[in-house]
């Protein structure tokens, strides 16, 4: 069963008089339970798609559901608590905000929950686990390494148990090791905790971990491929 | 609550600007805490003054006297029950900067008008009987560490009253019994003054007790027209009237002082404002990667303005303890001086908090919409 339906997606900004078109009708279905790598050379439009999927901007055409939600048609408020609800994002550069520890970090996302401090404390518990990091609790981003900081940020997308984890190469900033352990700690998420992967990444060694490629130029799917695990 | 852990970091994150942030709060809410108190002080000894007297002065001017016969006829009004006089010396103990307020007094009418002058009757007595004696404040004591039986010598200040120094000897310390006496002031006897003056029998101003303080307007104008037309024409009004104007002597208080307040708040609003602009465009990515957790626009919005809020009340409370702490008569060496409740009460206390609130909701209000308006993929690409 499909959990993302894209139909038809255009997505174009206006520069001046020029309108640029980054998407041009795209149309992707993805299964449930999927781990799927978007690859192209910059500005074919994977950023973009991802966005989209994620629900931080809206198409220009099209219709992008998730779980059964066209969430073009939601209202700002209602797409902030479905974002909150349902999609963990992984950005490139962590971005973690460097005033909390790495506890406060995760626990971020659940600030908007109805959890009490004590369940809140042990789903963020639970998550730094998963990503082998419930020694760093207290501490701040800049006494991490960067492998660990991208730990930090996945155990915040996965603190809410969200459905769809969204990685905007996750890899891209990190060295070989660490990278390989990022992508071990996605694939662990993807085939044991069944969370949906889309990943954008440049890096083939990264696409192969992932179970389908897709890859993007010029706004447009130019080629689909299957790996095998 | 949830969110309080967050707002504070967030404004701890830069120390030094947080703290100047703070202390310039801090500086608005002391100044309109001191500021207040002066206007209160000179409020403070209005509301105290006596509403069953009057106070009769030249209509030209304080400065000019007035002749003693004048007292008579007001006496002669119905409704009138007692009257004394006083006259203004402005001598000089020392040196100029010793400034106090010194009155020749008609010396057991004065007392017995003004009960709020407390002493005892040994004192009393004392004073009565010596034509060079002097009743002084008790601040007056304590800050020329003066006691009962010495000599004092003042040069006169009024050309008037003649070129020679005048000696008293203090006979009495009294106490004030109300805001509206100071405990600086150097009484001595008129008639000491009188002998000496250029101008014999001459008043500074009348002071007239009333039966009935609601007949007050009546006999106000019954003084005055009484003098109406003649070379020494009078200008009368309620004690508590001519302790105001008094006060606008200095210029419009109110007006001249709420002005500097206003400034000054106006001023640091727009350095709260801009610390605050600056601090929510550095954190630009930040609030980016929060709206992609989920967090709503007005969530953003409400954690910038409670941020500016924390940091404009941290400010707040600092100036108001600061102002409680230090402007307070004792503290200045002012007690009982010019204006005898001189401090910051509990009400300027609290509306200086609530004017730092102000400060910083208003200064958060433009940072916190620029905030909530983000728009999150245009802000992601600015720093990727």
């Amino acid at each position: 069963m499909a959990l993302i339906e894209l139909r038809d997606v255009t997505k174009s900004y206006r520069r001046d008089q020029n309108e640029i078109a980054v998407l041009s009708g795209v149309t992707i279905s993805i299964p449930e339970g999927d781990f799927l790598a978007l690859m192209g050379p910059s500005g074919s439009g994977k950023s973009t798609l991802l966005n989209l999927l994620a629900g931080i901007d809206r198409p220009t055409r099209g219709t992008v559901r998730v779980a059964d939600t066209d969430i073009g048609a939601l209202a700002e408020r209602a797409l902030a608590a479905w974002r909150a609800r349902h999609i963990g994002f992984i950005f490139q550069l962590y971005n973690l905000i460097p005033v909390l520890t790495a506890f406060e970090n995760v626990e971020l996302p659940l600030l908007l929950t109805n959890l009490s401090k004590k369940q809140r404390r042990d789903h963020v518990m639970t998550a730094l686990g998963i990503v082998g990091l419930t020694d760093r609790e207290k501490h701040y981003p800049r006494q991490l390494s960067g492998g660990q900081e991208q730990r930090v940020a996945i155990a915040r997308a996965i603190v809410t148990d969200p459905m769809l984890l969204l990685a905007d190469e996750p890899t891209g900033d990190l060295d070989a090791k660490s990278a390989g352990e990022i992508l071990t700690l996605l694939q662990q998420l993807n085939g044991e905790y069944r969370k949906t992967i889309v990943m954008v990444t440049h890096d083939p060694h990264a696409a192969e971990r992932a179970s389908h490629v897709l890859h993007l130029e010029k706004g447009t799917l130019v080629e689909q491929a299957s790996l095998a695990r | 609550m949830k969110f309080a852990g967050l707002i504070l970091k967030s404004a701890r994150r830069s120390k030094r600007r947080t703290a100047l942030t703070v202390l310039s709060v801090a500086i608005a809410v002391f100044l309109f805490a001191a500021l207040r108190a002066v206007l209160d002080g000179f409020d403070a000894v209005a509301e105290a003054s006596s509403a069953t007297r009057l106070v009769t002065i030249r209509s030209t001017s304080m400065i000019f006297n007035m002749p003693t016969s004048h007292g008579e006829t007001i006496k002669s009004i119905p409704g009138v029950t007692d009257i004394t006089w006083a006259n203004w010396f402005g001598g000089i103990y020392k040196d100029p900067k010793n400034f106090f307020g010194q009155f020749g007094v008609d010396a057991e009418s004065y007392l017995r008008m003004y009960p709020e002058i407390i002493v005892t009757p040994e004192v009393k007595r004392a004073f009565l009987e010596d034509r060079t004696g002097a009743l002084v404040g008790e601040g007056l004591v304590k800050k020329f560490g003066w006691k009962v039986g010495d000599r004092v010598v003042i040069q006169p200040g009024i050309p008037l009253y003649g070129t020679q120094d005048y000696t008293f000897t203090i006979r009495g310390v009294y106490k004030s019994g109300g805001s509206n006496v100071d405990n600086q002031t150097f009484l001595f006897h008129w008639k000491y003054l009188d002998e000496r003056s250029l101008q014999k029998g001459e008043v500074g101003w009348f002071v007239t007790q009333l039966a009935d303080p609601g007949r007050a307007p009546q006999i106000i104008a019954a003084i005055d027209q009484k003098f109406a037309n003649s070379p020494y024409e009078t200008k009368t009004d309620t004690e508590k009237a001519f302790s105001a104007s008094f006060a606008s002597m200095l210029g419009n208080l109110n007006l001249l002082l709420g002005s500097v307040a206003l400034a000054v708040v106006i001023t640091t609003l727009f350095v709260a404002g801009n610390t605050m602009a600056m601090s929510v465009r550095e954190r630009t990515t930040e609030i980016a990667v929060m709206r992609t957790l989920g967090y709503p626009a007005r969530t953003i919005f409400l954690l910038v303005v409670g941020e500016g809020l924390m940091v404009a009340v941290a400010g707040g409370a600092v100036g108001a303890l600061l102002a409680r702490l230090v402007i307070n008569a004792e503290y200045l060496g002012m007690a009982g001086g010019f204006i005898p409740q001189f401090g910051v009460n509990n009400w300027n206390v609290v509306v200086g908090l609530g004017l730092s609130a102000l400060i910083g909701v208003l200064a958060a209000m433009i940072p916190a919409t620029m905030a909530g308006r983000l728009k999150i993929v245009d802000a992601l690409r600015r720093v990727a």
